[in-house]
């Protein structure tokens, strides 16, 4: 494979569950060495997708291919490049951290000083060597976090793919899971992760397709993307439903490129940040927008995300 | 391979580190195999008003008195008499395929001119008329002892009566000789004459019975012994422990998939075949050591004999995997451990009821005897005991052993059908 052929190469790849359709035909590539972010709110079929990746859901339709093999038709060969992380606690709480690792180890054909040798080097990674044989059933949920990462770079993958692997743990540990990852792509690991945190796509990755309802509805890198959007969002949030007589009020307003309603909230686009802002809170003291909260915010993939779909990633 | 070996060490090792699990597995039938031993004799006596059990009769004498002792025994609370099967009237040879299928305990063969030579009252052994009884060995002794002791007294009694007039009359001429037709003042000591008439008539049959009762085992059984208690609960009580396997085995799938462990396996280069095989391998091992362990209790505490070593090595086997297929069903049916615990235990229970693991099987009406037969217990049941009280070997327990592997067959099918990983 040369250095320039990508690692993952996704075409048309899509999943339906009975009537509702997960993932509606997304085509990406990741190049090797990349550090890749799928970014998309719950239910944007992120999650799906890694399955997908991973042989672990089969696909309705479409093709994934790891260094050029055909997953679905060559699975065992494929299979040995990818290193999973999911987003559960993928591992057995009876059994110790080495066990577990011995385990997991052996199914990719690791054994006796190899295997030894690399569990303790990812031991060490996660900073978990003093803990090798402590019961997983007693780890705290950040020890679990970096057991599941450890677990997943122990057969030292081509390419390590990561389901939000810092979901519900604390700012220490959640720094330490994304400085390991940063450090291993620096030293050659391609990466693809999901994560619906902006702060960690924008930071980490190299490029971000952005997911919404099964479909990438971008795919650049972070700046660009943002460069792209170069406007600031306004976001007002109002006590009842927001009406058209209300939109028509704010519409009517000089500077202001894009009016989106999502239930209360109103997200304006203006290139005049600071003009509109003014207007917008003399038009409250005189009574005629009482909005709840005002919010100004510089352009990032949170905004360019509202600009594509009209809410935020967390609505 | 060595993925199934990874596989089955990881299983073995968090089954042994969950002991809850495991004395449910080993201690739970063995402390039933000594409690029931004892406690459930009573159910064994069956033969009650409430639960009479049913005698096949071949009738083969065309005397009445033959007809006089079935008419008889038809008024014996406890017993049913059946001379005929769907309308059909018993022969010697279905009698006996019916015993040896179990679905009757007992049969009582009354041979040609059973009336003819019981009325000639002779007192050779070999003339006399002779009633046969065909039983299956594995029924219970206490029960058999207790119905064939019952139905000898009845037809005792009506042969007693039956021949008492000939009797006397006999014994009659022999005391007085040429004047037995001579009615003269020793008739008024009649009575008491009589008295001693009737006895030394009955030394003079040689003491013996009226009637020769002959006891056997239906015709393809080798003559064996009764069962013990203990030869009835041992694998009546394995089978019930091998079976609760369902909940060990369901739950940990379930945990699987709850834990996401699946996932990850399924992400590593090998086959859902393979994670199967693995997965499933340390539960059938542990179900070989239960049926072990469990026949062990019966040899060392009760002096129990297994009789063919191999024939029961094949019953096992099949039985283990028929008990594993049956917990993959169940662990593709519940979607929720709960579900998978109610499933299991609900299933573990009823099917030893059903299969006459608690209750035997002749004893239940018959209805419940048909449905016996849909359960993978009683099959085997049937094959140990064809190996500890009939004294049968391999080729004899293949039936059995073919149809749980055909239960364990049916069971992975479906199971594999339903079954998701995620």
């Amino acid at each position: 494979m040369s250095r320039k052929e990508p690692i993952l190469r996704v075409e048309d790849l899509r999943k339906k569950y009975d009537s509702t359709e997960a993932v509606c035909g997304i085509s990406f590539e990741v190049r090797p060495g990349e550090f890749f972010g799928l970014l998309g709110p719950n239910g944007a079929g992120k999650t799906t997708t890694i399955g997908m990746l991973t042989g672990w859901v089969e696909p309705s339709g479409g093709r994934v291919e790891i260094r050029g093999m055909d997953l679905y038709a060559g699975p065992r060969d494929a299979k040995r490049a990818i290193g999973l992380v999911p987003q559960s606690f993928a591992f057995y709480p009876a059994l110790t951290a080495g066990e577990n690792l011995t385990f997991f180890g052996r199914l990719y054909g690791m054994r006796g000083k190899a295997l030894e040798e690399r569990k303790a080097f990812v031991l060490e990674m996660v900073s978990l060597a003093d803990r090798a044989d402590q019961s997983v059933g007693t780890f705290s949920n950040g020890m679990k976090r970096r057991l599941n990462m450890a677990v997943g770079l122990l057969h030292e993958p081509a390419l390590l793919i990561l389901d939000e692997p810092t979901v519900g743990i604390d700012a220490q540990t959640r720094n330490g899971i994304l400085e390991s990852l940063r450090r291993l792509n620096l030293n050659g690991m391609t990466v693809l992760y999901t994560t619906h945190y902006i702060e960690e796509a924008q930071d980490l990755c190299d490029r971000v397709a952005i997911m919404d309802h099964g479909k990438i509805i971008a795919l650049d890198a972070p700046r660009a993307l943002i460069q792209c959007l170069g406007k600031g969002i306004i976001r007002m949030e109002f006590h009842d439903t927001v009406d058209e007589s209300l939109l028509g009020r704010i519409q009517a307003h000089g500077g202001i490129t894009r009016v989106d309603a999502p239930r209360k909230r109103v997200h304006l686009e203006t290139d005049r940040t600071a003009a509109v802002l003014r207007d917008l809170l003399d038009l409250k003291k005189n009574g005629q927008l009482l909005f709840k909260t005002l919010d100004v915010m510089e352009p990032d993939l949170e905004s360019v995300f509202i600009h594509l779909t009209g809410r935020g990633l967390r609505d | 391979m060595h993925q199934i070996v990874a596989i089955l060490a990881k299983e073995a090792k968090i089954l042994t580190r969950d002991r809850q699990a495991l004395a449910l597995l080993f201690a739970m039938p063995a402390f039933f195999i000594l409690v029931m031993s004892y406690t459930l004799e009573g159910v064994f006596q069956g033969g009650s008003k409430s639960r009479p059990v049913e005698v096949a009769v071949v009738n083969l004498d065309r005397g009445g008195l033959s007809r006089e002792v079935i008419s008889d025994l038809r008024g014996v609370e406890g017993i049913v008499i059946l001379e005929k099967v769907k309308g059909i009237p018993l022969t010697q040879e279905k009698a006996e395929v019916l015993i040896r299928q179990g679905k009757f305990p007992l049969a009582l063969l009354i041979p040609e001119a059973f009336s003819e030579r019981t009325m000639a009252l002779s007192m050779d052994f070999h003339q006399k008329g002779a009633v046969t009884f065909i039983h299956d060995p594995a029924t219970s002794v206490r029960l058999l002892s207790g119905i064939k002791g019952t139905i000898q007294g009845i037809i005792l009694r009506r042969v007693l009566l039956a021949t008492l007039p000939a009797r006397l009359k006999k014994a009659w001429a022999a005391e007085m000789g040429p004047f037995a037709g001579y009615a003269g003042p020793e008739s008024k000591n009649m009575e008491g004459k009589i008295d001693d008439l009737l006895a030394s008539a009955g030394k003079k049959a040689g003491n013996g019975p009226e009637v020769a009762f002959l006891s056997r085992p239906p015709r393809g059984h080798a003559p064996g012994r009764f069962p013990s208690a203990t030869e009835q609960n041992v694998p009546a009580y394995t089978i019930f422990g091998v079976f609760f396997i369902l909940l060990t085995l369901a739950s940990s799938f379930i945990q699987e998939k709850k834990e996401g462990t699946f996932q990850r396996i399924l992400s590593a280069p090998l086959s859902k075949a393979t994670l199967l095989i693995g997965k499933l391998l340390p539960y059938y091992l542990v179900n070989l050591v239960q049926i072990v362990l469990m026949f062990a209790v019966g040899v060392v505490l009760f002096g129990m004999k297994l009789g063919n070593p191999a024939a029961l090595i094949i019953v096992s086997l099949a039985l283990a995997l028929a008990a594993n297929g049956l917990g993959l069903l169940v662990a593709s049916l519940g979607k929720t451990e709960a579900q998978v615990n109610g499933l299991s235990v609900f299933l573990a229970i009823i099917l030893s009821a059903l299969g006459g693991m608690l209750v035997p099987a002749y004893i239940m009406p018959g209805f419940m005897k048909t449905l016996c037969l849909f359960t993978p217990h009683a099959w085997a049941l049937a094959g140990y005991q064809d190996v500890i009280v009939r004294g049968l070997g391999v080729r004899q327990v293949l039936s059995e052993a073919g149809i749980l592997l055909a239960f364990a067959g049916l069971f992975f099918v479906f199971a594999l059908w339903k079954f998701r990983f995620r």
